[in-house]
C-alpha cells in the first residue's frame, strides 16, 4: 500500500515525461552529431570527435558572430531595461493618458517578433520607406538604415526595443504596484526628494522584478534569429550574423549539419552559463530584498 | 469503554523539523478529548495523521483497533475541520454543507440532503447564509460553515481544529456551551484542538497536553488542574496564572523563598537544600485571616475583574496575585500592609526551572 | 512649487505619449499601407486613395502564395500543441506543486532549459530526423516541435497556480469522500480555471508566433503564417501593400486574445516568477 501512494506522483509526470524525451532525443542526437562531419554531400558520415569544435573555435567568422551576438545582446537587453522602467514609472502616476496608454501597451510584445521585423523593414526601406520621408524636413532624408554595417545592428536593436519594451514595462510596473506604501509615505514625512526615494527605496526594492525581465530579455537576445532573419539576413556582409543566424547559414543553407549543431551547442553554453550566473545573482537580490520588506 | 483513536509512538519530520516526536495518544469510543499546546507543538500534524492525510514516518494509527496503514482518508470515516476552514470557495455555504453528502461514500438522496442541511444550520445559526458564496462571509460565519461540513454527516470521529477561533468572543462563549451538546458530537468521538485552555477545561472529557511533539500529560480536568506535570503545564491553565515563588527546602523541612521573605510548610517531602518552586493558584488564597498558613505584605496593585478583584502582593521581593471578592477588597490602596491565608493542601512543589526543560512537579 | 509640479507632470505625460507613439505608430503605418492601391505605392505617403484590394488579393490566394491557408496551418498546429501540452502538462504541474520529489523537480528544470534553448540545437537534427520519418511539413511534426514553446510555459506557470492554492482544500475533500482523482477534478481543477484559460491563450500566442519551426521544419503543407508573410517580401517585384496586408492578418488573433488576459501576463511572461 505504501508503494503504491509513494508513486502517484510519479504516475501524474510520466506522459510530460515521455513528451520531454521526445524533446530531447534530438537535442541528444545533435550532440552526437557534432562529432562526425555529417552533411548533406556526406551521408555516410565519419567520426571526426572535436574537430567540429575546433573548427568552430579557429575560424574568424565564429569571433565575429559572437562579438556582433553579444553586442546586439547587451545593447537591446540595455535599453529595453532603461526605458522600460522608466515608461513603467511614467504609468505608475495612474494619470488619465496613462490609463488609457496601459491598456495598449502590450501590443508590440504580442507581435511576432518575425512580423515586427518585416513592419520596420518597410518603413526602413531608405528610399520609399516612411521614415526617411519623416525625417525629410529635418535634413535626414537619404539614410540607409539597414544598408551599412553599424546601421543594419543598430536597426535590429531598434525592432527589439520595439517587440520587448513592454515586456519589461509590464514585469516593472507589476514590480511597482507590489511595493508596500509605508516606507514612501515614511520618507515623505521625512521631506526626502524625488531622486532620494527613488534612488534609495523605489530602485532596490524593485530591482529584483526587473532583474527577472533583464534575464529574459538577455538570455532570449542571446539567441536572437527571427529578427535579424527577416530584417538584414545577417548583411550587409556579415556585419549582423548572430550565432543562430550563423548556425543556419552553415546548416541549412549549406547543410553542413554538424559543422551548424557545433555553432549552435556552443551558443548553448554560453546562455547556460550566462543563466546560471544571472539566476544565482537573482536569488542573492531577491533574498535580499525581502529581508528589507 | 473501547479505544476509538489510538496513535502509538508517531514520528514525523519536515525536513530538519521534528513535528512529531514519538506520540502517544488514546481517545476511548465517544469521548471528547482536547488537545491543548501552544502553536507548532504539533496539534494539527496529530489531527492529519488520524485523518491519513499526512503519513507518519514512524508508529501506528489506529481507528477501533484497526491499523490504519495504507488506508486512504476517504475510507478512514473520520470527518475535520480544518483551521484555515478549507472551504470551497467556489461554491455556495449550501454546496459545501452539501460536498460529503453527494460523495460517493456519504451519499444520500438529494431531498433527505436537504433536510439534514437544514437542520445543521439551523443549529449553527447560518439558514440565512446557506444562498451566499463562501467568499462573501465574515470569518466567524466560515467558520460555523466549516463546522456543519462535519456535523452533516456521520463519522467514527469528529476532528476539529480550533473551530471556534475566529468567532467573537461571545459567540463562541455561547457555540462553547452548545457544541457538546450537539447530538452529533454527544454521539461521536471527538478529538478537539486548541490553545485556549479555558476551552479545553470547559470542553474536555479528559485534555492532552502537547509541547514540542509529544504527549506531556493526560488526563481530566480535575488531574491537569489539580496535579500538573511541570510547571509549564500550571502555567498553561488559569488566569490569573499560577503564582511560582522560588526558593529552597530548608535543613528543617520547610520551604524559604530565595530572598528569604516567606516560609511556607513543604506540601510533599523534598531533600533538604534542593530548589524547588512553590506554586498556589490565585483562587486558593484568601485576603485577610483564614484557615491555614498566613502570609503578610504589601498591596501593589489592585485590578477589577467583574464581580472580582485581582489583588497583586508584594511578599518580599516576589508578587504573587490573589482573586478575591469585591467585597473582601473595597479600600485596598497600594502599599496597604495585608495579610493573606493558604491551606496547605492548595500548596503544590515543583523542581525549581531548568534552561532545558520546565521543573515537574514533586508533589503532593 | 505647485506649478513646477504640475509642468512636470505635463512633461511626463509627454514623455509617455512619445514611447506611445514609437510602439503605436508602426502598427497605425501598416493599416496604411496596407490600404494603398499598387499603383500609389511608391508615389505618395499619407494621402491616397484607400482601397481593400491588397486583402482581396492576400485572402485570395492570387500571388500564388496559399495565405489562407497558411493561416488555417497555424490554427491548427497552435491549438493542436497548445492541446497537447495541457494534456501532458495539467497533470505534470499539479504533481510537482504539491509534492516536490526528485523527479519533478529535474522535470521542472529541464523544461525551464528549453525555454532559454537556441531553437536551431534541436532544430537541425530534427530536420535531418523529420525527413528520415516523414514528419517534414507535416501538422504532427509541427505539434511535436512546438511542445518546446507551450509546455514550459504551460507546465511552470500551471505549477505556480496550483502551488498557490493550499492543499488543505483538496483534504477536505477527500475527507468529505472523494478520491483524489474527484477531489483535483471537482476542487482544484475549478478554482485554477482561470489560470488554464490565460495560460492556454498565451501559449497559443507564442505557438502562434513562432518562426523559426515552420522555416525549416515545413515548406508548403504546413507552412503558418509568420513564414507565409515573409514570402510576399520576395520576388522582384515589392509588393509592400500586400505584405502589410499579410502581416496585419496574422497579427490579428495574437493581439485579440492578448488583450483578453492583460491580468494575467505578468505571471505568464515571468514563468510564474512575478505575481501580481
Amino acid at each position: 500500500m505504501g508503494w503504491r501512494l509513494a508513486l502517484r506522483p510519479y504516475v501524474l509526470i510520466v506522459p510530460a515525461l515521455l513528451l520531454t524525451c521526445g524533446i530531447l532525443y534530438p537535442f541528444g542526437l545533435g550532440l552526437y552529431y557534432t562529432l562526425f562531419d555529417f552533411s548533406a554531400s556526406k551521408p555516410q558520415p565519419d567520426m571526426v570527435r572535436f574537430e567540429n569544435y575546433e573548427a568552430v573555435f579557429t575560424q574568424e567568422a565564429f569571433w565575429n558572430s559572437a562579438w556582433v551576438t553579444v553586442l546586439y545582446a547587451v545593447g537591446a537587453a540595455a535599453v529595453e531595461t532603461v526605458l522600460g522602467v522608466t515608461v513603467a514609472l511614467l504609468l505608475h502616476r495612474s494619470t488619465i493618458v496613462g490609463r488609457v496608454l496601459e491598456k495598449i501597451l502590450i501590443l508590440p510584445l504580442m507581435i511576432a517578433p518575425v512580423i515586427a521585423a518585416i513592419i520596420w523593414k518597410l518603413m526602413l526601406q531608405p528610399s520609399v520607406g516612411v521614415i526617411n520621408y519623416l525625417l525629410r524636413p529635418f535634413g535626414l532624408g537619404g539614410v540607409q538604415w539597414t544598408d551599412t554595417p553599424t546601421g543594419a545592428l543598430l536597426s535590429s536593436i531598434a525592432v527589439d526595443v520595439w517587440v520587448y519594451t513592454p515586456f519589461v514595462a509590464i514585469l516593472a510596473l507589476a514590480g511597482l504596484r507590489s511595493l508596500p506604501t509605508s516606507p514612501f509615505e515614511a520618507a515623505a514625512v521625512d521631506g526626502a526628494g524625488w531622486w532620494y526615494t527613488f534612488r534609495r527605496l523605489t530602485l532596490p526594492m524593485l530591482w529584483p522584478y526587473v532583474l527577472v525581465a533583464v534575464i529574459f530579455r538577455f538570455m532570449d537576445s542571446l539567441k536572437v534569429f527571427d529578427i535579424i532573419y527577416a530584417l538584414t539576413e545577417g548583411g550587409p556582409g556579415d556585419s549582423t550574423v548572430v550565432l543562430q543566424i550563423r548556425a543556419y547559414l552553415e546548416a541549412i543553407r549549406f547543410q553542413r549539419y554538424s559543422f551548424g549543431i557545433s555553432y549552435t551547442i556552443v551558443l548553448w553554453a554560453v546562455v547556460y552559463l550566462a543563466a546560471m550566473v544571472l539566476v544565482k545573482h537573482l536569488g542573492k537580490i531577491q533574498r535580499k530584498a525581502a529581508e528589507a520588506k | 469503554m473501547s479505544t476509538a483513536v489510538a496513535l502509538r509512538g508517531i514520528r514525523k519530520t519536515y525536513g530538519k523539523t521534528t513535528a512529531l516526536d514519538g506520540l502517544e495518544l488514546e481517545v476511548a469510543e465517544g469521548e471528547f478529548f482536547c488537545l491543548l499546546g501552544p502553536s507548532g507543538a504539533g496539534k494539527t500534524t496529530t489531527l492529519k495523521t488520524v485523518a491519513g492525510l499526512e503519513q507518519p514516518d514512524a508508529g501506528t494509527v489506529e481507528l477501533d483497533g484497526r491499523d490504519m496503514r495504507g488506508v486512504e482518508p476517504y475510507d478512514r470515516g473520520v470527518a475535520m475541520c480544518f483551521e484555515s476552514y478549507a472551504l470551497y470557495p467556489h461554491k455556495s455555504a449550501y454546496d459545501n454543507l452539501a460536498s460529503p453528502l453527494r460523495s460517493p461514500r456519504h451519499r444520500l438522496p438529494a431531498a433527505q440532503a436537504r433536510e439534514r442541511i437544514g437542520e445543521i444550520a439551523e443549529l449553527l445559526g447560518i439558514s440565512a447564509l446557506l444562498d451566499r458564496p463562501v467568499g462573501h462571509l465574515s470569518n466567524g460565519q466560515r467558520q460555523r460553515v466549516a463546522l456543519g461540513r462535519v456535523l452533516v454527516r456521520p463519522a467514527r470521529a469528529f476532528l476539529l481544529d480550533e473551530p471556534l477561533s475566529h468567532l467573537d468572543a461571545k459567540l463562541r462563549q455561547q457555540m462553547r456551551a452548545e457544541l457538546k451538546a450537539i447530538g452529533a458530537v454527544r454521539r461521536t468521538t471527538t478529538l478537539y484542538v486548541t490553545h485556549d485552555s479555558v476551552e479545553a477545561l470547559a470542553l474536555g472529557d479528559r485534555i492532552g497536553v502537547i509541547r514540542d511533539g509529544r504527549i506531556v500529560q493526560t488526563g481530566t480536568r480535575e488531574e491537569i488542574w489539580y496535579r500538573p506535570y511541570d510547571t509549564e503545564v500550571a502555567r498553561a491553565f488559569g488566569r490569573p496564572r499560577i503564582n511560582l515563588l522560588p526558593g529552597a527546602v530548608t535543613p528543617a523541612g520547610g520551604f524559604r523563598s530565595a530572598d528569604g521573605g516567606v516560609e511556607l510548610p513543604l506540601p510533599a517531602p523534598a531533600a533538604p537544600g534542593a530548589q524547588t518552586l512553590i506554586g498556589v493558584r490565585p483562587r486558593d488564597l484568601t485576603l485577610g485571616e483564614g484557615p491555614g498558613h498566613e502570609l503578610t505584605g504589601t498591596v501593589y496593585v489592585t485590578e477589577v475583574l467583574g464581580r472580582s478583584v485581582e489583588v497583586t502582593v508584594r511578599l518580599g521581593e516576589q508578587h504573587v496575585s490573589l482573586v478575591a471578592p469585591r467585597g473582601a477588597a473595597a479600600g485596598l490602596r497600594p502599599d496597604d500592609p495585608v495579610r493573606l491565608s493558604v491551606r496547605p493542601e492548595n500548596l503544590m512543589l515543583f523542581e525549581a526551572d531548568r534552561p532545558e526543560r520546565p521543573g515537574r512537579r514533586i508533589g503532593p | 512649487m505647485t506649478v513646477r509640479k504640475r509642468l512636470l507632470g505635463w512633461l511626463a505625460d509627454a514623455a509617455l505619449i512619445l514611447y506611445f507613439l514609437f510602439a503605436l505608430f508602426p502598427i497605425a503605418w501598416m493599416v496604411i499601407l496596407s490600404l494603398k492601391p499598387t499603383n500609389q505605392l511608391f508615389s505618395t505617403y499619407f494621402s491616397f486613395s484607400p482601397t481593400l484590394d491588397g486583402y482581396r488579393t492576400v485572402l485570395g490566394d492570387s500571388e500564388g502564395i496559399p495565405f489562407v491557408r497558411f493561416f488555417v496551418n497555424s490554427l491548427v498546429v497552435s491549438v493542436g500543441a497548445v492541446v497537447l501540452s495541457l494534456l501532458v502538462g495539467l497533470p505534470a504541474a499539479y504533481a510537482s506543486a504539491r509534492w516536490r520529489f526528485k523527479g519533478s523537480e529535474n522535470l521542472m528544470f529541464t523544461l525551464l532549459s528549453f525555454r532559454f534553448a537556441p531553437e536551431l540545437t534541436v532544430i537541425i537534427p530534427l530536420f535531418v530526423l523529420y525527413q528520415k520519418l516523414g514528419l517534414f511539413d507535416t501538422y504532427v511534426g509541427m505539434v511535436w516541435v512546438l511542445q518546446l514553446v507551450t509546455l514550459p510555459l504551460i507546465v511552470w506557470i500551471m505549477r505556480s497556480y496550483f502551488a498557490d492554492l493550499t492543499p488543505e482544500l483538496e483534504q477536505a475533500a477527500l475527507l468529505d469522500g472523494y478520491t483524489r482523482k474527484q477531489a483535483f477534478l471537482r476542487v482544484a481543477l475549478p478554482l485554477v480555471k482561470p489560470g488554464v484559460a490565460a495560460v492556454s491563450l498565451l501559449a497559443f500566442i507564442f505557438a502562434w508566433n513562432n518562426f523559426v519551426f515552420p522555416l525549416i521544419l515545413t515548406s508548403n503543407e504546413a507552412q503558418t503564417v509568420t513564414v507565409g508573410a515573409l514570402s510576399f517580401l520576395g520576388g522582384d517585384r515589392p509588393k509592400y501593400n500586400l505584405t502589410a496586408a499579410a502581416a496585419l492578418v496574422s497579427v490579428v488573433p495574437p493581439l485579440l486574445l492578448a488583450l483578453t488576459i492583460q491580468r494575467y501576463l505578468v505571471r505568464g511572461l515571468s514563468f510564474g516568477a512575478v505575481k501580481s
